[in-house]
């Protein structure tokens, strides 16, 4: 069970926005790209850990959330970094959605109109096992819809990296 | 049932009889590119994974594009601890400043993008792979580390939307405005999310490898998984002197299934702009003609191969860039570049006044070679016009072809090629 604040967003959020591009060539580091994560996504973002220091634990988006390109993992080590546990969001750009998986940052995908029923601040719980978000402040409750068993074992060994260097270590084949 | 051409490539790669969308499987991986700004990354993290030596030193192609030639002392030291690793790796295909373009052109003109396989790079648009028939993907540093590590990638089986194109390309009207096209009609919210876009039809097999690339470039804008055009006598044409790998001709069963069909006539498909900010805010080029704009640009993986310079050189033949107006043109890669001089383009562009610049990703990364200034309105034949996409936040792109771009530029307005008097 995951707890905590959320940040609700009002229109799509795109990769660009989350990282933007004087941050690209920066290091992938989870420490370094939350200090400007989400600088092009509003103005009160746009400062040095503006993001980071409101401590939300989740994100509750629209559709094609963190979409429009962009395959650099700057954008899910930021979000990490910045202490998010959880993306809800009625879908999801498959190369950020990709990358979420590899790091085991949990992109959940709701058919619930949840970024309807969520505002900034509001409390949620979130139980990954059941797959069912809660609104606290609000009493309301969404559905999620469940990750397949390959995204729950890669976020079980603490991603994709430790998922193959296991295999590896273990002479196991790839498949 | 049968297979789409997509599906039947993640089948044969993982050595599987069948697949169906939904399903997750590791395939095999042709090529992995990496380039210039997350090439050492993906060394580094494909060296964390316990490994010395890449599954194939032929089959990890190492690109400079983003960066080259460095604008900056911090790019100039990046791009040598780029090469650093590359030589250390001992890589075979190494497309270092001098030999240099842009990654995704790099891949499919020097032959290391196979139809029937799949491919994928470390930059959102290896889509543009799906030219040749084969499957290709953007992926993460960490996939490409994989890759490296195992010649293996994993993938879920998209399910596959058909675009069914039929009729005549009217003059100056491009692959470039279909995209847009599809982009105004799609949008970016959903429907093609995950999948997988093949483009058949009588308009798709008369379309050049150029205009192929082009289309399936764009894809990956769609929100879609890849875009794939089937080899036939155009890819055999094109590919013949650039591969001596054996391929074959893979396409869709007849009783494939699709999740959507789609049939667009391009007869009286119009030049096609998408407005600052978003790529699916788009217009014909009727419904602009007049705007103004200041900076113009060809290049890019887009819009920036032989056959885009030579519809330019075609239009602003002894014309001159209006006088309010800066043009600069980026060949995708040396090889173009040479072709477009000995076939005297060059010549023709400089005369018209259009600054031409050494083969990368230039303005369109944002990075360097024409960075958009606060108020600057570009005129872009490149693929994205987000806020910043192109450096200031404070500037606004326009997308389009370089039919468009060429016409306008001679105006100094939004001019619509097909009445320009040429």
């Amino acid at each position: 069970m995951i707890k905590g604040k959320c940040w609700v967003a009002d229109d799509y959020v795109m990769a660009y926005d989350i990282i933007i591009s004087e941050y690209w060539t920066s290091p992938i580091d989870p420490a370094e790209n939350s200090k400007m994560v989400m600088a092009g996504v509003k103005e009160e973002f746009n400062k040095e850990n503006a993001f980071k220091d409101n401590d939300f634990t989740f994100i509750v988006a629209n559709h094609n959330f963190a979409g429009g390109g962009k395959s650099i993992e700057h954008v899910i080590t930021g979000l990490m970094g910045a202490g998010i546990k959880a993306v809800f969001a009625t879908s999801f750009a498959r190369l950020q959605f990709r990358n979420a998986i590899n790091y085991g940052l949990p992109f959940v995908t709701s058919d619930d109109d949840i970024h309807l029923g969520c505002e900034t601040g509001d409390e949620l719980e979130y139980d990954a096992d059941k797959g069912i978000i809660k609104n606290m402040t609000k009493g309301t409750e969404f559905t999620s819809i469940p990750a397949a068993p390959f995204v729950s074992e890669v976020a079980a060994s603490g991603g994709l990296m430790n998922f193959v260097r296991n295999k590896i270590a273990k002479g196991e084949p790839i498949k | 049932m049968g297979m789409t051409i997509t599906e039947k490539i993640m089948a044969r790669s993982s050595g599987r009889d069948k697949v169906v969308p939904g399903e997750l499987v590791w395939t095999d991986i042709e090529s992995v590119m990496t380039m210039d700004f997350l090439g050492k990354q993906c060394f580094d993290k494909f060296r964390s994974l316990g490994k010395t030596e890449v599954f194939d030193k032929n089959k990890v192609i190492c690109v400079s594009d983003h960066l080259v030639p460095p604008p900056t002392q911090k790019f100039a030291n990046m791009l040598n601890e780029w090469r650093e690793v590359v030589k250390q790796h001992d890589i075979t295909n190494f497309y270092d400043l001098g030999r240099q373009g842009i990654a995704h052109q790099i891949m499919v003109e020097q032959g290391h993008v196979l139809p029937g396989t799949i491919s994928i790079g470390t930059d959102s648009h290896a889509n543009t792979y799906g030219a040749v028939g084969a499957v290709g993907n953007a992926i993460g540093v960490t996939d490409a580390a994989v890759a490296m590590a195992t010649g293996k990638a994993w993938f879920r089986i998209p399910k596959t939307v058909k675009f069914n194109i039929t009729g005549k390309w009217q003059p100056w009207v491009m692959a470039k405005d279909l995209s847009l096209h599809i982009m105004g009609m799609m949008h970016w919210n959903g429907h093609l999310l995950y999948k997988s876009l093949e483009f058949t039809g009588p308009a798709i097999s008369s379309l050049s490898m150029a205009g192929r690339m082009t289309l399936c470039n764009m894809t990956v804008d769609l929100g879609a998984k890849n875009g794939i055009v089937a080899p036939d006598v155009v890819t055999e044409r094109y590919l013949r002197n650039r591969t001596n790998e054996k391929w074959d001709f893979v396409t869709s069963d007849n009783d494939a299934n699709y999740d959507m069909v789609y049939d667009i006539d391009i007869s009286d498909l119009a030049p096609t702009i998408a407005l600052p900010g978003k790529l699916d805010n788009t217009v014909t080029v009727d419904k602009l003609i007049g705007t103004k704009f200041n900076k113009a640009f060809v290049g890019t993986c887009t819009n920036g191969r032989l056959e885009d310079i030579a519809t330019m050189a075609e239009i602003m033949k002894d014309k001159q860039v209006h006088r309010d107006v800066n043009m600069i043109l980026v060949p995708a890669s040396q090889t173009v570049y040479l072709e477009a001089l000995q076939a005297g383009h060059l010549e023709t562009l400089i005369k018209a006044g259009v600054a031409i610049d050494t083969p990368s990703c230039a303005s369109c990364a944002g990075l360097h070679t024409g960075v958009a200034g606060d108020g600057d309105i570009v005129l872009s034949a490149g693929n994205r016009n987000m806020t910043g996409r192109m450096g200031s936040r404070e500037a606004k792109v326009y997308l389009t072809s370089p039919s468009v771009v060429a016409a306008s530029a001679i105006r100094g307005e939004i001019t619509d090629p097909r009445t320009f008097d040429i």
